[in-house]
C-alpha cells in the first residue's frame, strides 16, 4: 500500500524521467510552448477588439475581464499539465491497452495520468500568473493575507471544476464507441468560461451554473476579488463546487474502470 | 491451501441480440432483447505454488476471461475465485503486489524511457529493496544479457527484446504468480528459445507459479508439466502434459495442392489411403482453404514418407507443405474422445 507521500515521490520520479525524455525533442518543446503562449493571448485580443467599440460589457470593464481571464488561465492549467492523458483514453480503451493500468499496485487514475506531463502547459500557467498580477495592479486590488489564501483556495477549486468536466467527458469512452465528440464538446465549451455569466441569457446561464458549471472555473470565484461587497450567495459555494464535482467524477471513473472488460487478445 | 483456488467459477456476459440490416440496427436501439453468453461456464481447478500451468484453448474459448478474473479486472458472475486466499476483484491493489502480468504484445514499460529507468520506476512502485533489485537485475543480465539494452528507449526495442524486458520486469518484485499471455507470439525461433529458458529458470529459482496462455504448442511442451484445455467456457482436460503431447506430438498435417482438383478428389484420396493403410488408418482429410487439401495423420501409424508416397503415386501435386498440428485440431481431437 502506498501513502500519499509515496505517490508524490513516485509522481516526481516518473515525471522527471518523462520530462528528460521529452526534452530530447527540443524543437517540439519550443514550438509548442510558443504556440500555447500565443493562443492564450488570442482571447485577450478579442476582448481588446470588443472594448474598442463599447466601454463595458454587461457592467464589466476591460481590466476586470483581463483579471477573469488571468484567473481562468491559471485554473485550466492543472488540467492541461497533469491530466492531459485523458485525451488518449479512447484509444487505450478501444485497443485494449487500457488493461495494463490494472496490473500495478497503484491507484488507477494516478497511474494512468502519470504517464503524461504536458510541459507546454507551464507556459500557459506562467502567462496566466503574469496576466492576473498585471490586472490586479491595474485594478488596485488590495492583497491582504486573507485574500491571497482565498485566491489559492478558489483557484484550487476552480481547477478541480475544469478537471472534472473534462475527465467526466473523457470517461464516456468506457461506454461510447467513439467518445471524441463528447470530449471535444467539453473542450469547446470551456471557451465560454472566461466571460461574465450575466452576458448569457437564462437557459445558458442556468446550464453553465448548475449543469456544466463552467461559471465556477473563473467568473464566480473572480467576483470575490473584483466586487467583494456585492456578490451573489452562489459565489460563496465556489470553493466547494470543485471538490464535490471531482468526487462525482472520480465515482464515474471508478464505475467505468469497473465495467471495462477489455478486448479479446 | 493452494495458491489459486477456483470452484464453480462463472462469467456471463449479456449481449444484445442484433438484427440484420439498417432497419434492424435501428430497432436494436430500443431493443431489450438480450441473450447470455457463458464465457466461463462452471470451471474448477487448483494451482499450487511453483507450478507452471499451460492454459490453452482456441480463440474465444474463455482463456482471457479467466485470466482477467484472476488478475482482478473482471468480476466473476458466480463461484469462488481466490488467489493467495483473496478475491482479486475486491482487492486489486493488494493482489497486484503479488502478481506479475505480461499481456501479449502490449508493453507495460514506459514507452519513451530507457529500459533501465522503467525498472527503476518499478522498483519504486513495488518497493523492491536495493539488494533484491541488484540481485534480480544481475540475474536478468546473466540469463538474457539485459545490460546491453539498459540505455535504449523502449520504443526502439525490437519485439523480441521488448518481450524479454517485459517478462523480466514482471518478475522484478518477486511475485508469487506470473500470468504470461502469448509471450512468444510473432517471435522467431531463437528468441522463442531465449524466452522459454528465461521463464523456466525464473520459475526454478524463485518457485514462482506461472500461468501461461499460448497458441504455440511448442511453448507448452517446453515449459509446462500440467495443462488445462478450455473450450466454449468449459474445461476439456486438466492433467499431465504427457498425454496431450502424445496426442499432438505425433500428428502432422500434410497440405497439398492437387492439380485438376474436383469435388470427387477428396473422396478418391480417402479411398486410396484406405486401400493402402486399411480402414482404421487415423488419417483425416479436409479442405480448409481454397486449393489446399489437408491430410492429418499419425506419424506413429502411418509414416510421413508413406503417406506422401501414396499421394504422389496417385495424384498430380503441384505444391506441398507440412505443418505441425494446430491448437484447434488438438481441441477437436480431445472432443472426439482422444483423452478418454
Amino acid at each position: 500500500m502506498h501513502s500519499f507521500l509515496d505517490y508524490i515521490r513516485l509522481y516526481f520520479i516518473i515525471e522527471t524521467q518523462y520530462i528528460k525524455a521529452r526534452m530530447q525533442y527540443r524543437a517540439d518543446f519550443i514550438i509548442s510552448s510558443f504556440g500555447m503562449f500565443f493562443s492564450s493571448l488570442a482571447t485577450l485580443g478579442i476582448f481588446w477588439i470588443i472594448f474598442n467599440s463599447i466601454p463595458e460589457l454587461a457592467g464589466w470593464t476591460f481590466m476586470q475581464l483581463v483579471f477573469i481571464y488571468g484567473f481562468y488561465m491559471i485554473a485550466i492549467s492543472p488540467m492541461q499539465i497533469l491530466f492531459d492523458h485523458i485525451w488518449q483514453i479512447r484509444f487505450h480503451v478501444q485497443q485494449g491497452t487500457f488493461l495494463k493500468y490494472y496490473f500495478r499496485p497503484l491507484n488507477m487514475m494516478f497511474y494512468y495520468m502519470s504517464e503524461m506531463f504536458d510541459i507546454k502547459g507551464l507556459t500557459q500557467l506562467a502567462a496566466g500568473v503574469a496576466i492576473l498580477i498585471y490586472a490586479s495592479i491595474q485594478l488596485g486590488i488590495d492583497w491582504t493575507l486573507l485574500r491571497i489564501a482565498l485566491l489559492l483556495l478558489t483557484l484550487f477549486s476552480a481547477s478541480l471544476v475544469q478537471i472534472s468536466i473534462t475527465l467526466m467527458a473523457g470517461c464516456a469512452a468506457f461506454w461510447v464507441l467513439d467518445s471524441y465528440p463528447v470530449l471535444g464538446l467539453a473542450w469547446k465549451l470551456r471557451e465560454f468560461a472566461p466571460y461574465p455569466m450575466n452576458i448569457f441569457d437564462g437557459a445558458f446561464r442556468f446550464t453553465f451554473t448548475f449543469i456544466i458549471p463552467l461559471g465556477f472555473v473563473a467568473f464566480y470565484p473572480s467576483q470575490l476579488f473584483l466586487q467583494p461587497q456585492d456578490v451573489s450567495p452562489l459565489v460563496y459555494f465556489s470553493p466547494l463546487v470543485g471538490i464535490g464535482l471531482f468526487a462525482l467524477t472520480y465515482w464515474v471513473w471508478t464505475l467505468g474502470v469497473n465495467s471495462y472488460t477489455g478486448t479479446g487478445s | 491451501m493452494s495458491l489459486i483456488h477456483i470452484q464453480n467459477l462463472n462469467k456471463h456476459f449479456k449481449v444484445l441480440n442484433r438484427r440484420e440490416g439498417i432497419g434492424g440496427a435501428f430497432r436494436d436501439l430500443f431493443s431489450g432483447s438480450y441473450r447470455t453468453v457463458k464465457a466461463v461456464d462452471d470451471i474448477s481447478f487448483d494451482i499450487e505454488a511453483g507450478e507452471i500451468v499451460g492454459y490453452i484453448g482456441p480463440n474465444g474459448a474463455g482463456k482471457s476471461t479467466t485470466i482477467k478474473m484472476m488478475t482482478g479486472i473482471l468480476k466473476p458472475s458466480g463461484g469462488t475465485l481466490q488467489v493467495n486466499g483473496l478475491m482479486p476483484y475486491n482487492n486489486r491493489i493488494k493482489q497486484a503486489q503479488i502478481m506479475g502480468v505480461v499481456f501479449g504484445q502490449r508493453t507495460q514499460l514506459w514507452w519513451d524511457l530507457p529500459v533501465i529507468e522503467s525498472f527503476k520506476i518499478l522498483r519504486e512502485i513495488y518497493k523492491v529493496d536495493q539488494k533484491m533489485f541488484d540481485r534480480h537485475m544481475g540475474m536478468f543480465d546473466e540469463l538474457v544479457g539485459l545490460k546491453t539494452l539498459y540505455s535504449q528507449q523502449v520504443r526502439t526495442l525490437s519485439l523480441g527484446q521488448r518481450m524479454l524486458c517485459d517478462i523480466a520486469a514482471s518478475f522484478l518484485h518477486n511475485p508469487q504468480v506470473v500470468f504470461l499471455d502469448e509471450p512468444t507470439i510473432g517471435l522467431d525461433i531463437s528468441v522463442k528459445a531465449k524466452i522459454r529458458s528465461l521463464i523456466k529458470t525464473l520459475n526454478a529459482e524463485r518457485n514462482t507459479t506461472i500461468i501461461l496462455t499460448t497458441h504455440d504448442l511448442g511453448d507448452v511442451e517446453a515449459l509446462c508439466q500440467r495443462i488445462i484445455i478450455i473450450d466454449k467456457g468449459k474445461i476439456l482436460y486438466d492433467g499431465d502434459i504427457k498425454r496431450v503431447t502424445a496426442l499432438f506430438g505425433a500428428y502432422r498435417t500434410l497440405k497439398l495442392q492437387i492439380d485438376n482438383y474436383a469435388d470427387s478428389t477428396l473422396q478418391s484420396l480417402q479411398e486410396k489411403l484406405t486401400e493402402h493403410f486399411g480402414a482404421d488408418n487415423g488419417c483425416t482429410i479436409a479442405q480448409t482453404e481454397e486449393f489446399w487439401t489437408d491430410v492429418t495423420f499419425d506419424q506413429a501409424r502411418t509414416p510421413l514418407s508413406d503417406v506422401l508416397g501414396q499421394v504422389m503415386a496417385n495424384f498430380r501435386v503441384s505444391d506441398v507443405r507440412i505443418v505441425e498440428i494446430s491448437m484447434e485440431s488438438v481441441v477437436q481431437q480431445v472432443y472426439d474422445g482422444a483423452l478418454r
